[in-house]
C-alpha cells in the first residue's frame, strides 16, 4: 500500500517536473507579454499587474505584423493545398491500383520524409532561382508544396488503404473513368485523411523559418517567424514588444492544434508507421 | 468486356495522377540530393565551379569548426536518445493508465511541439537573459545569486541550448500512447494472474511490446537533431566560440559565405548520416521482426 502511494506521488512529481521543464518558459513569456517594460525588469512578479497591452501596441505600430501574418497565411494555405493535391493524386493509385513501378514509387516518396532537407539548402536555392521563383510568394508556395508532399502522401496512402474498396468497385463497374472515380467517390471518402494531413502540413509551413529565410528573404515576403525573429535584433531594448511578438508567433499553431488535435494525433500515428 | 474498358482507360489516368507529385519530388528532392553529392566534389561558388575531387572532404577533416559542429550534433543526438525518448515513453506509460485528466495532460505535453522553433528560440533568449530572465530570477528567489549569461557562457551554452527542446516529449508520447492502446487486454490479464505489480507490468509486459515504436521514435528524434537549425541560428548563431554550432547551421554559414561546394560536402554528410540513422536504428531495434 505504501509502495503504491509512493508510486503515485512519484508519477505526479515526474509529470510536474517534465511539464514545467517543457512548458514553463513558454507560459512565462505568454504572461510577461502583458507586462509593461518596468514590470518585465521588476523581480518577483510572475503575474502582470495591471495587465498591459503596451508591448502589443508597440509591436503593431513599429512593424508590419499584419503583413507578416498575411504572408504566413498565404504560404501555409497554399502549401497545404499543393501538398494535399499532389499527395492525394499520388496516394490513390499507390494505395489501390496495380501499375508498374508502384512499389518503387511508394518507397521513394515515403523516403522523402527521412531526408534531412537542411542539407539541401544550396541546390534548393539555386533551383528556385533558376525557375525564376526566388524572392516571390508563388515560389515559396511551390516549394512548401514539394517539401510537405511526402508527408501528405504517406498519411493519405495509409488512410485510403484502410477504406473498404467496395464503393469504388461498384462505381468502376458502372463505367466511371479514373478521374470520375477519384473526384466523385474517393475525394469525399478521403476527407478525414485530408483533414489530418492538412493540419500537420499547415502547422509545419506556418512555423517554417529556414526556407523563408533562404528562398524569399526580402522584408515584404517574410513570414511571421522570420519577420519577428529578425525584428528582435533591431529593437533589442523594447522587451515588452519582443515578448508580444513571441506570443503572436505561437498563437495560430497553438489554437489550430487545440481545436483540431484529434487530427494531429491521427496523422502522427499514421505518418510514423512507415 | 465491361471490366476491360475502365481498366484500359485508367492507365492514362493513373499516369497523369502521378505527374504532380513525381514532378515536385524530382525537382525538390531527387535533383537536389544529386546536386549536393556531385558538387560536394567541386569548388562551387556563385561565380563558377571547378572539379576538385575529394578536396572539400579533406578540408573538412582539418576544419576545427566542422569537428565542433559534428561533436555538438552528436551530443544533441545523445541527449535526444537518452533523455527525450525515455521521458516521452515514461509520460506515455503514465498517461496510458488513464489517470485523472489524462486527455488535458496529453494536450499540454504536446503544446511545445506545435510552437515554432523560432518562437521557442525567442522564449529561451528571454528565459536565459541575465538581467530579466526567469532562470536567474528563480535562482535568486532560492538564494543563489546568479548573473550568468547562460547562452553566451562557454561552460553552459551547449546544455542551455539542449534544454530548450530535450524535454519536449510530445511526438514520442503520442506514438507510444497509440501503441499501448493497441496492446490487447488479455496480455495484461495473464500478467495479473501471475501476480505482477504495476511496475512489473510496465517493465516486463508493456516495454518489450513497445520496442518497434521506440525504434521509430529514435529515428524521428535523430533526424530532428540532424536538421536542428532555427534554435541555434536565432539564439546563439553557433557561438560562443562554436560551442553550439550544429552541422545544419554550419552548412548554412558556408552557403552564406558563398562556399557552396563546401556547404554541400556538409550537406552530403547530413544526408548520409540520415540514411545511417535509419538503417542502424532499424537494425538495433530489430524493427519489423518478432521474437516469438
Amino acid at each position: 500500500m505504501a509502495g503504491r502511494m509512493l508510486g503515485r506521488a512519484g508519477r505526479c512529481a515526474f509529470l510536474t517536473v517534465v511539464g514545467i521543464a517543457c512548458l514553463g518558459p513558454v507560459a512565462w513569456v505568454l504572461l510577461s507579454s502583458f507586462k509593461t517594460q518596468p514590470q518585465v525588469f521588476g523581480r518577483g512578479n510572475l503575474i502582470p499587474s495591471p495587465f498591459s497591452l503596451e508591448g502589443y501596441k508597440a509591436l503593431f505600430t513599429q512593424i508590419d505584423v499584419v503583413g507578416y501574418l498575411l504572408n504566413t497565411l498565404l504560404y501555409a494555405a497554399g502549401g497545404t493545398v499543393g501538398a494535399l493535391g499532389a499527395g492525394l493524386l499520388a496516394a490513390y493509385p499507390s494505395a489501390r491500383m496495380r501499375f508498374p513501378l508502384r512499389r518503387g514509387l511508394t518507397v521513394m516518396f515515403s523516403l522523402g520524409l527521412a531526408i534531412p532537407i537542411a542539407g539541401l539548402i544550396v541546390p534548393e536555392f539555386v533551383i528556385v532561382r533558376e525557375l525564376g521563383l526566388f524572392n516571390s510568394r508563388p515560389g515559396l508556395v511551390v516549394f512548401y508544396s514539394a517539401m510537405w508532399f511526402p508527408l501528405a502522401f504517406v498519411i493519405l496512402r495509409a488512410y485510403l488503404a484502410g477504406l473498404p474498396p467496395s464503393i469504388e468497385e461498384a462505381a468502376a463497374l458502372d463505367g466511371a473513368t479514373y478521374f470520375q472515380l477519384l473526384g466523385r467517390v474517393v475525394l469525399p471518402l478521403a476527407r478525414p485523411g485530408l483533414a489530418t494531413a492538412g493540419v500537420l502540413v499547415f502547422i509545419n509551413v506556418w512555423n517554417d523559418f529556414l526556407f523563408n529565410l533562404l528562398l524569399a528573404p526580402s522584408t515584404e515576403y517574410q513570414n511571421v517567424q522570420v519577420g519577428l525573429a529578425l525584428f528582435r535584433g533591431q529593437f533589442k531594448t523594447d522587451i515588452a514588444a519582443i515578448l508580444a511578438g513571441t506570443t503572436v508567433m505561437m498563437i495560430i499553431p497553438v489554437v489550430t492544434f487545440v481545436l483540431l488535435q484529434r487530427h494531429v494525433i491521427a496523422g502522427l500515428t499514421a505518418g510514423a508507421s512507415r | 468486356m465491361r471490366l476491360e474498358a475502365p481498366t484500359r482507360g485508367m492507365g492514362l489516368g493513373i499516369a497523369l495522377s502521378l505527374v504532380p507529385g513525381a514532378a515536385l519530388f524530382t525537382v525538390f528532392f531527387l535533383v537536389p540530393v544529386g546536386v549536393v553529392v556531385a558538387t560536394s566534389l567541386s569548388d562551387w561558388s556563385p561565380i563558377g565551379s571547378a572539379f576538385t575531387g575529394l578536396e572539400n572532404y579533406r578540408l573538412l577533416l582539418a576544419d576545427d569548426a566542422f569537428w565542433m559542429a559534428l561533436r555538438n550534433t552528436a551530443l544533441f543526438a545523445v541527449a535526444a536518445l537518452f533523455i527525450q525518448v525515455p521521458v516521452g515513453v515514461a509520460v506515455a506509460i503514465i498517461l496510458s493508465q488513464r489517470i485523472r485528466g489524462w486527455r488535458v495532460l496529453r494536450t499540454v505535453y504536446f503544446l511545445p511541439n506545435v510552437v515554432s522553433g523560432a518562437a521557442l528560440a525567442l522564449v529561451y533568449l528571454t528565459f536565459y537573459n541575465p538581467r530579466y530572465g526567469l532562470l536567474n530570477q528563480a535562482l535568486g528567489a532560492i538564494g543563489v545569486d546568479s548573473s550568468r549569461d547562460w547562452l553566451f557562457d562557454v561552460d553552459t551554452a551547449l546544455p542551455a541550448v539542449a534544454a530548450t527542446w530535450v524535454f519536449t516529449a510530445g511526438v514520442v508520447m503520442i506514438l507510444v500512447m497509440a501503441e499501448i492502446a493497441a496492446i490487447p487486454a488479455e496480455v495484461y490479464d495473464a500478467a495479473l494472474v501471475d501476480g505482477a505489480s504495476g511496475w512489473q507490468r510496465a517493465r516486463y509486459v508493456t516495454l518489450p511490446l513497445l520496442r518497434d515504436v521506440i525504434g521509430v521514435c529514435a529515428i524521428l528524434v535523430l533526424l530532428f537533431t540532424l536538421a536542428y537549425f532555427d534554435g541555434v541560428y536565432i539564439m546563439t548563431g553557433g557561438g560562443p566560440a562554436d560551442q553550439t554550432l550544429t552541422l545544419s547551421l554550419y552548412a548554412f554559414q558556408q552557403y552564406s559565405e558563398s562556399n557552396w561546394g563546401y556547404a554541400n560536402a556538409i550537406g552530403a554528410l547530413l544526408i548520409a548520416l540520415g540514411a545511417i540513422v535509419i538503417v542502424a536504428v532499424r537494425r538495433v531495434f530489430r524493427i519489423g521482426q518478432r521474437d516469438f
